[in-house]
């Protein structure tokens, strides 16, 4: 019977070595991250596969020596031979014994280090893969079928292996032959990899690959656990010990079946009694089914309620056709057959929705107390809009006749403008039905239309007039556009606002707009300065004229008062010169001569020699006190 | 036996629910399926609930019917009158066949779908955009505007090409979502734009000082005749001053040898000032009142 162990051992591991290489080689052949990952389980397989074969023919020799002990000791009934050291009398048994205490936790250590190891690096490969390319389409059939064939032989083996395994006794043959039955189950779902790429899904091997890795990962994780563990396991006399190389989730995949019998194994050999006699969990195995089944039950009913949020509208699909009774559910309770029977789409109806044409405004933008034209405030979308030059331009540009610049460069972009606008929509939906079925994405439709309205408003418009005096009209009209375009495409909403939050000239150019503002301010006030300086002249000249007139007015009085003053005068001064006419005349003059001459410079001469020439110096001297004038010193402080 | 028997209830609505998932399926409202049999159609399904053969046997491949929305590339193009214009037209499709449109794209792929209208987009954009001048682009004359011709041009294109290579798709709707110009050229553009600022600057500026200048030269004028009004009326007032005073001359006629004389007299006066220098002999009186007094002839 052991030697029946030793075999199927044998064959286990003959099976391992032979279909790792053929699924190394299919892998390769096939370029196939699924069929490598495979192999690496394959490999471990069958490493594990040597390591319980040994084990077994170590158990076999310890098993073989105690019985030729045994034959010997009846044959010369004494005792002596045992009062000899063990280790002299056993070999075999010591040579056990030293397999489990020093291979098998050092072969614990290399499956971890393969383990762990392997999935790093094929995670490595299945990444630089994908940017590469992977599988060949030509040879995924090839590798499909071998990966069958292998999937197949090992579940046929695996399967035999393991009703072997649960005789008694035959406990190493339970890891290789796990080993063989995921082996099958990892071949097949690596098989199903290569069949996704086969039928024109690319990625399905590395998906595969990517889930083998994650489950070799698993196992490193647990190889720790379980090296952890071990340390603090109880050692109960006479117990047999669990090889570490057994991996639970190895044993747990390929029979899923045992999951309870494995999962008491493990509380048992951990705990070191018999958990899976207490009462818990022997009520726990005989329910599952039970609470399987309610589970179930209760799954499925939870689908027959549904709860409609304020708000909201729900849209009833039975068997996926709008159920023609009521196929809209409005916010409340509701009994509905359960799934997949009848399914529930909600919408958030009430809900009032925005998107923004043009700019968005960004954060910043939003916390900023100014925005100025001028000033960069979020990334600029440009419209182009039309543009009829400022009468001003056409009508003064020089070296034109008409007006209109002729040259070439100009006269290519004079037709356009560019504009800066944020207007932001909000809409909600009024009709589910419509804005459910009619369109894909008909959030990103009416964006689209909107978007369309917008700019074919703009390039109809004047650039000027858009900035100025249409800019009230602009939202009004834009508004009823994007509601029509959306009635007519049937979407299903209401547009509740469309509003030009925001519109400018590029900031390139608004600088330039504001200088025009600056320069209208310039022009105003040198009027004004005019006008103040046309009213000081005028005010000043007739003050002055006022002045001459009145002057001429004094001038009039005052020759009319003198001449009849004078005439007076002279009549009286007939009378004196009638008396005396001589007399009276030299006094008139001798009265005038010395007033009229008292500041006057005279020299008299008083000669007789007559012939004489008399020189007179008459040259202006510099008066007295400019000559005794102080010229301050250089020198001083 | 009780515990077998919720077992086997068990694994029988296990079982159902995967027989139910192998051999039916849905096709939602907004779905239209067609069911290939060994690779070849053999049926095209509306919405509900439908049997089938499991795979290998039979495939079901699901299509959207509603109408997707397709954006195309910002591509540039050149107008008529040789001007760089960037156009990107939105397209609302929808599968008019669904079993052609399988047949045309591998697995009913809408990417695959949407790949191809990319190309035939960009080749009847590029067309249509060719024949327009910029000016049925954007023109403020509304008159001249061709903005829905161009997008009904470019659709119609799109859908000839669709009918004739029988996609199984059909376009709704298409509209131009973008317009936009090159880099240079709108820099250009802002060039335009900030020298027609810069006309309007200039106008400004210039006609204040033409006004101020206009309003100073007014009141200049004005102030001139304010002033030359003035001076004639003083002269007249002056006048009136001179002729009343003329009224006195009869008087100094009745001695008129005396009336020069006072004339000569205060014209003498008024004509001695501070700075005269006055070199007289001793016979002008009365310093010819020295006469015979001191002598510089030498004395005797």
């Amino acid at each position: 019977m052991e030697r029946n162990v030793q075999k199927h051992g044998g064959i286990n591991l003959a099976v391992t070595v032979v279909i790792f290489i053929a699924t190394l080689g299919a892998a390769s052949y096939a370029a196939s991250m699924a069929g490598q990952a495979a192999a690496i389980f394959l490999g471990l397989g069958m490493l594990v596969a040597f390591a319980s074969w040994f084990q077994m023919r170590l158990e076999e020799n310890e098993r073989l020596e105690r019985l030729e002990v045994e034959e010997l000791a009846r044959s010369r009934g004494e005792t002596t031979l045992f009062e000899t050291k063990e280790a002299e009398v056993f070999p075999a048994q010591r040579a056990r014994e030293l397999f489990e205490k020093f291979f098998v936790p050092g072969f614990s250590v290399l499956l971890l280090l393969l383990e762990g190891g392997g999935a790093w690096l094929l995670w490595r490969r299945i990444s630089a893969t994908a940017t590469i390319g992977g599988i060949s389409p030509d040879r995924a059939m090839p590798a499909l079928a071998l990966f069958g064939i292998f999937a197949l032989l090992l579940f046929l083996i695996g399967r035999f292996s393991v009703t072997i395994a649960r005789l008694e006794n035959h406990r190493l043959l339970r890891p290789s032959a796990s080993f063989l039955l995921l082996g099958a189950y990892v071949c097949f779902v690596a098989a199903l990899g290569i069949a996704g790429v086969r039928m024109g899904f690319p990625n399905t091997d590395s998906y595969v690959a990517r889930g083998l890795v994650l489950l070799l990962g698993l196992m490193a994780v647990e190889t720790v656990v379980t090296l952890l563990l071990e340390i603090y396991r109880p050692r109960v006399k006479g117990k047999v010990a669990r090889p570490l190389y057994d991996s639970r989730i190895v044993g747990l995949l390929a029979q899923p079946e045992n999951l309870f019998t494995a999962a008491a194994q493990a509380l048992d050999y951990q705990f070191g009694f018999k958990v899976s006699e207490t009462w818990f969990f022997q009520l726990l195995r005989k329910s599952l089914p039970v609470l399987f089944l309610a589970q179930l039950a209760a799954l499925l009913l939870s689908t027959s309620v549904v709860f409609i949020e304020p708000g909201e509208q729900g849209v009833l699909e039975q068997f996926g056709r709008l159920d023609s009774a009521c196929p809209i559910l409005n916010p409340g309770g509701h009994l509905i057959w359960p799934w997949p029977i009848d399914k529930v789409y909600r919408y958030r109806t009430d809900q009032v929705r925005r998107f923004d044409v043009g700019f968005q405004p960004t954060a910043e933008s939003e916390k900023s107390d100014t925005i100025l034209w001028s000033v960069v405030h979020t990334k600029e979308v440009n419209f182009l809009v039309g543009n009829v030059q400022p009468a001003t331009v056409t009508n003064n540009l020089p070296g034109s006749a008409s007006g209109v610049a002729d040259n070439d460069e100009m006269s290519k972009v004079a037709p356009v403008g560019l504009i800066d606008i944020s207007i932001p929509v909000q809409f909600r939906i009024t009709n589910v039905l419509d804005w459910a079925y009619n369109n894909a994405d008909p959030t990103n439709l009416l964006q689209d239309l909107a978007t369309r309205t917008v700019i074919h408003y703009l390039v109809g418009r004047d650039l000027n007039a858009v900035l100025s005096h249409e800019r009230s009209q602009m939202a009004q009209t834009l508004k009823g556009r994007i509601q029509a375009d959306a009635t007519q495409h049937h979407l299903g909403v209401e547009i509740l606002f469309a509003g030009v939050q925001d519109i400018h000239p590029p900031v390139k150019v608004a600088a330039d707009y504001e200088k025009v503002v600056a320069a209208g301010q310039d022009r105003i006030a040198d009027t004004n300065n005019a006008e103040a300086d046309a009213i000081q002249t005028n005010a000043l000249a007739g003050a002055l004229a006022f002045a001459n007139v009145n002057q001429a007015r004094a001038t009039r009085l005052q020759t009319e008062l003198s001449a009849w003053a004078r005439a007076d005068l002279f009549t009286n001064q007939i009378a004196a010169y009638d008396a005396a006419p001589s007399v009276y005349r030299q006094r008139a003059y001798y009265d005038m001569f010395p007033a009229a001459t008292a500041n006057a410079r005279k020299y008299i001469l008083l000669v007789t020699n007559t012939h004489n020439v008399l020189m007179f110096d008459l040259e202006d001297k510099i008066r007295e006190s400019l000559l005794n004038l102080n010229v301050p010193s250089t020198n001083s402080p | 036996m009780k515990r077998n028997l919720i077992t086997i209830l068990t694994a029988a609505v296990l079982v159902v629910i995967f027989v139910l998932l192998l051999f039916t399926f849905q096709v939602r409202q907004s779905q239209v399926a067609v069911v290939t049999t060994f690779g070849k159609t053999t049926g095209v399904y509306q919405p509900g609930l439908h049997l089938r053969w499991p795979w290998p046997i039979q495939q079901v491949y699901k299509f959207d019917q509603r109408i997707q929305t397709f954006s195309d590339k910002f591509s540039e193009n050149l107008t008529k009158d040789n001007i760089n214009l960037i156009v990107s037209v939105y397209v609302g499709w929808k599968i008019s066949n669904a079993t052609n449109f399988l047949n045309s794209f591998p697995g009913g792929s809408i990417e695959a779908a949407q790949s191809q209208l990319q190309s035939i987009l960009t080749s009847a954009k590029s067309a249509v955009v060719g024949d327009h001048p910029l000016s049925d682009f954007v023109n403020a004359n509304l008159k001249q505007l061709k903005f829905d011709a161009i997008q009904s041009e470019i659709e119609q294109t799109v859908q000839s090409e669709l009918q004739t290579n029988d996609y199984g798709m059909q376009v709704k709707f298409l509209g131009i979502e973008k317009l936009g110009l090159p880099e240079s050229v709108t820099e250009a553009v802002f060039a335009r734009m900030k020298s027609e600022r810069q006309v309007l600057i200039s106008q400004a500026q210039n006609q204040g000082k033409a006004e101020a200048i206009k309003i100073k030269a007014n009141a200049d004028r004005q102030a001139s005749e304010t002033l030359a009004d003035a001076d004639a009326q003083a002269k007249r007032i002056e006048g009136q001053g001179v002729a009343e005073a003329a009224k006195t001359l009869p008087i100094f006629q009745e001695n008129p040898e005396l009336a020069v004389f006072m004339l000569r007299i205060k014209a003498l006066q008024e004509s001695l000032n501070q700075k005269s220098l006055l070199i007289f002999d001793q016979r002008t009186p009365p310093f010819d009142l020295f006469s015979g007094t001191w002598t510089n002839a030498p004395s005797q």
